[in-house]
């Protein structure tokens, strides 16, 4: 009986909504939030997710793995091809040097090369949202072409520093953990925390924390809201961000 | 019990730590910042302090940087800059001065590759003391790449510096509230200079280039009204800076067609007639306060008599000098003023030395 409460929890998180965890969304479903990525259940066992910002092309896949000891297994590739996106935030309008270029985030003295990044991780999730439920990931990022790129274009502020830092330092390790709650029939809690290692950078660790409280309206629509601490080595030095998250995401 | 207060309190005070805002704003007046050499050298009493005034450029020398001049240049690498600071450092030591006073200086800025030139030059010279205000500070400036910056005046001492104050200046009046909110906020730096025997204020200012209305003005009356309430406290003072200002008889006022990056952008009929901070003729008597009541290192009939000799600046792709606006001012009185124009690729500013003779 326990194994079957067990299992509708987990299938109803993973037939609603996306996570972290090792669950994937159920078949042929499609869902889309204001910050987070298109994703959509595949027929054979695994779920994909593609990057709406088109500068910025980045396709993932998860795939469900055998179950370890009692942990829910899960392994994600990710590509992503970042070169038109910074090319892009180097003159978000067109602008030239001296015009000001406003909302410039990367100088138009240096060359963006060609690149791509490839990640990979591996996802275990263990428990029930009912009492609980912890996902544990860890994994790698590797550049491909970053040495042509200057390690003085770098853009020096939180999230956005480590997320690029593959390609100014070659490889990344990233860990994170999630732990999901239900405090309510549709409200949940969720805390998480994401650690971005990027050893012989001038930055060297991001540490992400999130707190959100979420509401699962209905299978095609869920708010959530909270704040996102980041905590991070930049070329300048260390700094602590607070920072508020919102997101709304569609599902269908 | 103990654990959850142990991570409540960690987060607590993380959350404090990152309350930095995105762009920092000054009281009118507040501490500025002291730093100190890591190895401090003891110096006597002089009878004659040899002052000096230098806009350092943020120790990128001559590079053709994209902001002041025409180049394509927006962050400089840390070994340009190094290179920068050496030269200025060996100027300072060379020329042996006592007190410096300097703007354009960097603490911690993507543009000059995040070297803290107020430690270094104080590791790397003579100088023993620091007293640094921002004019420039924010964790992110959203045109041309510049990123994060914070960069300021100076004052650099032999002596102990005491009761370090930051003077706001008024803002640009001729800018949009966004515009504005991330743009410079000049200032004048004070500090005491605790000389054995006899202590004397130092003053640093570095006042609005571009503004195109009477900001200048007010910050030209903002820095005369500290050096008066010095004066009217009982003390003695060095003050200095790069005003961004002729003198009333210099004969060239207009140096927009010199200044242009492109043939034809200005004095031709176009809506933007004259080039921001190349346009003095309007403005041209506004040292006049100054120059009638406190003693200039390089007074106006020297400056008449041989205006090329004097002039401290030319802009950072051409360094034919062209024009002064860097200054030395006291209450009492100078010697040996001059202008150092074999430093002409050390900046876009030539440092200006005088001996104040101690009363």
């Amino acid at each position: 009986m326990r194994v079957a409460y067990f299992l509708f929890f987990f299938s109803f998180i993973s037939a609603q909504w996306s996570s972290k965890s090792a669950y994937l969304l159920e078949k042929n479903r499609k869902e889309v939030g204001i910050f987070t990525p298109f994703k959509m259940g595949m027929k054979n066992g695994s779920e994909l997710s593609i990057n709406k910002f088109l500068l910025m092309p980045s396709v993932s896949l998860k795939q469900e793995m055998p179950i370890f000891n009692s942990w829910k297994m899960a392994r994600k590739f990710r590509i992503e091809y970042p070169t038109p996106g910074l090319k892009w935030i180097q003159s978000p309008l067109g602008g030239e040097m001296g015009d000001p270029n406003m909302f410039s985030l990367i100088s138009t003295q240096f060359t963006i090369p060609q690149m791509l990044s490839f990640y990979t991780e591996m996802i275990g999730t263990k428990g029930n949202v009912k009492s609980g439920q912890l996902s544990l990931s860890a994994g790698l990022g590797v550049a491909l072409n970053g040495k042509d790129l200057s390690n003085d274009a770098t853009i020096d502020l939180p999230i956005i520093y480590p997320r690029l830092s593959t390609y100014y330092n070659d490889y990344v390790i990233i860990s994170g953990a999630e732990y999901l709650r239900q405090l309510y029939e549709r409200i949940y809690y969720l805390i998480d925390y994401d650690m971005y290692i990027m050893p012989g950078s001038e930055g060297r660790y991001a540490f992400e924390q999130q707190s959100l409280l979420v509401w699962q309206k209905s299978s095609r629509l869920n708010l959530s809201f909270g704040y996102k601490l980041v905590v991070g080595e930049y070329p300048f030095g260390g700094q602590a961000h607070l920072l508020p998250t919102i997101n709304l995401k569609f599902g269908w | 019990m103990k654990i959850k207060y142990c991570i409540y309190s960690f987060f607590i005070s993380l959350f404090l730590s990152g309350c930095d805002p995105l762009v920092t704003t000054f009281d009118d007046v507040e501490d500025a910042v002291m730093y100190q050499s890591n190895m401090l050298i003891e110096y006597p009493a002089k009878k004659s302090i040899n002052v000096m005034t230098w806009n350092i450029r943020f120790g990128v020398a001559r590079l053709d940087f994209a902001l002041d001049a025409c180049g394509d240049r927006v962050i400089i690498s840390k070994s340009e800059i190094i290179s920068g600071l050496e030269g200025i450092a060996k100027k300072i030591n060379d020329t042996n001065v006592d007190i410096v006073l300097m703007q354009e200086v960097d603490v911690q800025s993507k543009r000059s590759s995040y070297v803290d030139q107020v430690q270094w030059l104080l590791n790397n010279t003579n100088m023993n003391y620091g007293a640094y205000a921002s004019k420039w500070k924010s964790q992110i400036i959203l045109a041309d790449g510049i990123g994060r910056v914070d960069a300021g005046n100076l004052i650099l001492s032999k002596w102990k510096l005491e009761d370090p104050k930051r003077y706001q200046l008024p803002l640009r009046g001729d800018q949009d509230g966004l515009t504005q909110l991330f743009y410079l906020r000049r200032n004048v730096v004070t500090a005491k200079v605790d000389m054995p025997g006899t202590p004397f204020y130092a003053v640093n200012a570095h006042l609005t280039a571009f503004a195109t209305d009477d900001t200048k003005q007010k910050h030209i009356s903002g820095f005369k009204n500290i050096l008066d309430d010095i004066v009217d406290s009982g003390s003695n003072f060095v003050a200095g800076g790069d005003l961004n200002a002729l003198p009333p008889n210099a004969t060239k006022t207009d140096y927009c067609l010199d200044d242009q990056c492109e043939l034809g952008t200005y004095h031709s009929g176009k809506e933007e007639e004259h080039r921001e901070g190349s346009y003095f003729t309007p403005e041209i008597n506004w040292l006049n306060d100054l120059y009638g009541v406190y003693e200039p290192a390089i007074t106006l009939e020297q400056y008449g008599m041989n205006e090329p000799e004097h002039f401290t600046h030319s802009p950072g792709h051409k360094p034919l000098l062209d024009r002064k606006l860097d200054y030395l001012w006291t209450n009492t009185s100078w010697s040996n003023g001059k202008t150092h124009q074999d430093a002409t690729t050390l900046s876009d500013h030539m440092p200006v030395t005088a001996n104040w003779e101690v009363e």
